[in-house]
């Protein structure tokens, strides 16, 4: 009896020192934060390379935007930049909250059709390359709409949007939606295609934002609120003139392409900068806010069955901390 | 010495019939050769492909030209070109060459007065700057400027007032008539700004553009690079000096090692001791080997979302993937070469007393030992396989990073260098460990490689060496 009573102690004590061990190991472990090639995302490059994250406890995956949803979803990240309508269908799995606005979809996000169709509704009954469900599945619902169509209309092929360019070119669709660089190489490489319709038709459709777990929202906010500050710090850099070889030169090799080809990228992802952010904070309807883009893409997603019941979009937006931020 | 028959009468073609020596290495040469001539083949004959224009200056506007040839197809140019890489079939360059034409008569246009400026031309500095920029490439090829001096503007003003004044001249491939007007017209308005570059002074009026130029080239499509331009993405990527793939090659290499092997070396933990098991024991075999059996069908990408589920991002589920796809393999392979052990030995050894411990670490692993090295050799090849598909996982890492990245941007150059990295990686591995099986197990009386021969050829001369005085001394002592 004693014997036994001795073990169980001992089981406990390793238990409890595993649990301390196990807590001050999660501790250390910087949160982690999934970015990809879009480029309202990839200027966290610039601070990465310039050491501005020296001292916060972050640490930047660089990942395939749809793996980093996965990885999300999955619960490996404590924040991931999605647009906001993609953070509703992740939400499914795992609520998230958006902290930062870092840019709006101004043409970079785009519907390409093979030569020989000129405008959406001469891809009547075409075959259309796309992920499914995420934000080109919603550009091209949207421009669809606008043209009077609806999604019977076409035939959506699930391909994923860095691979949209080669699907494009072996001419298994007519017609694929990505966004840059995706959109740029089919362009290039599939000549005589052309965009029938983009983002910039619909400004405010798209929002690409930081959004973040609610559990290290509430246990690491000083460190959110740190990262806000290095972002504001890129956006500043990036938007005096005279850096912008250098900041071209991070950029475009973080992605792969030449400086001449990034820089046009920078027109179709419009940077806001801090006083251009916070109206879009603020609660209104339609796309100059981004509740309001946040019911749209709800309603879209809603009504396209992408999830059966409206979200609680309101619950995935805290602009608490950048009101905070703008105080100081 | 015997005479050997003459060398012609020895047969190429005999059934079963070995070949020399020196045709053998002949031969492996040629089987090199050979995919080579086909590639090149195909790379270098000129009739081949469409003739096209590789550029030299390329252009940031973008616009469209209608089609004589298809009027419901016109031209279309919205994505920024490469000059030295993108290459153009004739007509799309002489469209692109029109299309900027066309855009500087509506320059032209507006500056006198008679109409709009087109919507996609800016009045900036930057813009203009980045007209200036666009000789780059050429002064590169003139050694002019280096491939790093792609910004410094200050250079370009003075190069543009060389050409414009005269005091510079480029041969009419680099720069034609049409184009050096197009400077001299441009260099009027620049000087009348300022004779030198001050940044502050640079005109915002629109600049005209140059007149996209290239050179001839074969139209290969962009999956077929040549051989010399894979050579030298290979040369760039080793010495770092890529300027379309940012990370070291060095760590991207080692990195994917660690997946491999670490993933083999878990599999050689777990897989061994199994297949050992099984094939000694008719109780593991049955207990094993049918789940193995079943489990070995399931393709092993099928759990790669899983592992990133369970294993995070990073290393580790890369390495469960290789060791998924290869540990089944093993247990199997393990377990029949066990059952391969002569059964009068275990018998003999079970007469003389030997208890079932000692009957696998003295007598199995020992009767088996070369030719489990020989299954373990065919199994790291086996787990070099599934080392692309592993190393897309979560964060993608490694050489399939580059692969895959540099694929969909088209730099098929690339592409190839790193995929060809792996191959070479994979045959040398495999060959060293062929020639060491000879070393460690000289009885098995396998023919050896041309790494075997080679290495026991160094092992020879270094053994024929006289020994020198110091050495004789110490054996003196030793005696």
């Amino acid at each position: 009896m004693k014997r036994n009573h001795s073990a169980t102690q001992w089981l406990r004590n390793v238990a409890a020192s595993a649990v301390v061990f196990g807590a001050s190991l999660a501790q250390a472990e910087p949160l982690k934060i999934a970015y990809s090639d879009w480029p309202g995302w990839t200027p966290w490059s610039i601070a990465i390379e310039k050491g501005w994250l020296e001292g916060i406890e972050v640490e930047f995956e660089w990942m395939d935007y749809v793996g980093s949803l996965d990885a999300f979803a999955a619960g490996n990240l404590d924040g991931c930049h999605m647009t906001n309508g993609d953070a509703l269908v992740i939400g499914v799995d795992q609520p998230s909250i958006c902290i930062l606005i870092n840019d709006y979809s101004n043409g970079n996000d785009m519907f390409i059709a093979a030569p020989g169709f000129d405008d959406v509704p001469s891809l009547k009954g075409k075959k259309v390359g796309l992920e499914e469900g995420f934000v080109t599945h919603l550009l091209v619902l949207q421009a669809l709409e606008d043209n009077g169509m609806t999604e019977e209309d076409i035939t959506i092929v699930n391909t994923p949007t860095d691979q949209t360019p080669q699907v494009l070119k072996t001419g298994a669709v007519e017609a694929v939606a990505a966004w840059q660089p995706s959109s740029g190489t089919a362009l290039r490489e599939v000549p005589g295609s052309k965009v029938v319709f983009s983002s910039a038709e619909a400004p405010g459709l798209i929002y690409d934002c930081l959004f973040v777990t609610p559990e290290s929202l509430k246990e690491h906010r000083e460190t959110w609120m740190k990262l806000i500050g290095v972002w504001y710090k890129i956006v500043e850099y990036m938007k005096d003139e005279d850096n912008l070889d250098e900041a071209l030169e991070i950029l475009a090799k973080r992605v792969s392409v030449t400086p001449e080809e990034y820089e046009p990228f920078l027109d179709g992802t419009y940077i806001l900068t801090l006083e251009e952010a916070l109206p879009i904070w603020k609660e209104a309807e339609g796309f100059g806010s981004i509740y309001g883009s946040s019911k749209i893409s709800d309603d879209f997603n809603v009504k396209y069955g992408v999830y059966e019941a409206p979200m609680d979009y309101k619950a995935f937006i805290d602009p608490s901390l950048i009101a905070e931020f703008a105080a100081e | 010495m015997p005479s050997s028959p003459p060398k012609s009468r020895k047969p190429w073609f005999k059934v079963r019939g070995s070949l020399p020596s020196s045709r053998v290495t002949l031969l492996m040469g040629a089987s090199f050769l050979l995919p080579l001539a086909v590639w090149s083949f195909f790379a270098y004959t000129p009739g081949l492909w469409p003739v096209s224009f590789e550029l030299r200056i390329a252009t940031d506007l973008r616009g469209q030209v209608a089609n004589p040839a298809a009027p419901e197809e016109p031209h279309v140019f919205q994505t920024i070109y490469r000059p030295g890489r993108d290459v153009m079939e004739k007509e799309v360059f002489q469209a692109y060459q029109k299309m900027v034409r066309h855009k500087n008569e509506e320059i032209r246009a507006y500056l006198a007065g008679t109409s709009l400026l087109p919507s996609e031309i800016r009045l900036s500095a930057r813009s203009n700057k980045k007209v200036l920029r666009r000789l780059h490439p050429i002064a590169v090829e003139m050694a002019w400027m280096t491939e790093e001096q792609d910004t410094a503007d200050e250079r370009f003003y003075a190069l543009w007032r060389d050409l414009a004044t005269g005091e510079k001249r480029l041969p009419n491939r680099f720069l034609s008539q049409e184009n050096l007007e197009i400077v001299q017209a441009n260099w009027e308005v620049l000087s009348a700004a300022s004779p030198t570059y001050q940044s502050s002074l640079f005109p915002k009026e629109p600049l005209l553009h140059l007149v996209p130029s290239g050179k001839k080239a074969i139209g290969r499509p962009s999956y077929l690079p040549a051989p010399h331009e894979v050579f030298l993405a290979a040369q760039q990527l080793i010495e770092g000096t890529s300027a379309r793939e940012d990370s070291s090659l060095f760590t991207r290499y080692q990195t994917s090692l660690a997946i491999v092997f670490g993933g083999f070396l878990i599999a050689c933990l777990v897989g061994i001791p199994i297949g050992l098991l099984a094939g000694t024991f008719a109780f593991f075999s049955k207990l094993f080997e049918p789940f193995v059996d079943f489990f070995r069908y399931m393709p092993a990408p099928a759990f790669g979302t899983l592992l990133v589920f369970l294993l995070g991002s990073h290393e580790a589920p890369k390495m469960t993937l290789v060791f998924l796809g290869t540990v089944p393999q093993m247990i199997l392979m393990v377990a029949n070469t066990t059952r391969t052990l002569d059964a009068s030995l275990l018998d003999a050894a079970q007469t003389l007393g030997a208890g079932r411990g000692s009957l696998i670490f003295r007598v199995v692993i020992p009767g088996i030992l070369d030719r489990l090295y020989n299954d373990l050799r065919i199994l790291l090849g086996w787990a070099w396989t599934w080392l692309v598909i592993a190393e897309l996982l979560g964060v993608k890492s490694g050489l399939t990073e580059i692969i895959d990245t540099q694929g969909r941007r088209f730099n098929f150059d690339i592409v190839y260098a790193v995929i060809l990295l792996i191959g070479f990686t994979g045959f040398f591995t495999d060959q060293i460990l062929q020639a060491l099986r000879c070393v460690f197990f000289p009885w098995v009386g396998e023919k050896q490689n041309w790494i075997g021969k080679a290495v026991a050829r160094i092992r020879q001369w270094f053994l024929s060496k006289p020994a020198t005085k110091g050495e004789k001394v110490v054996r003196k002592q030793a005696a």
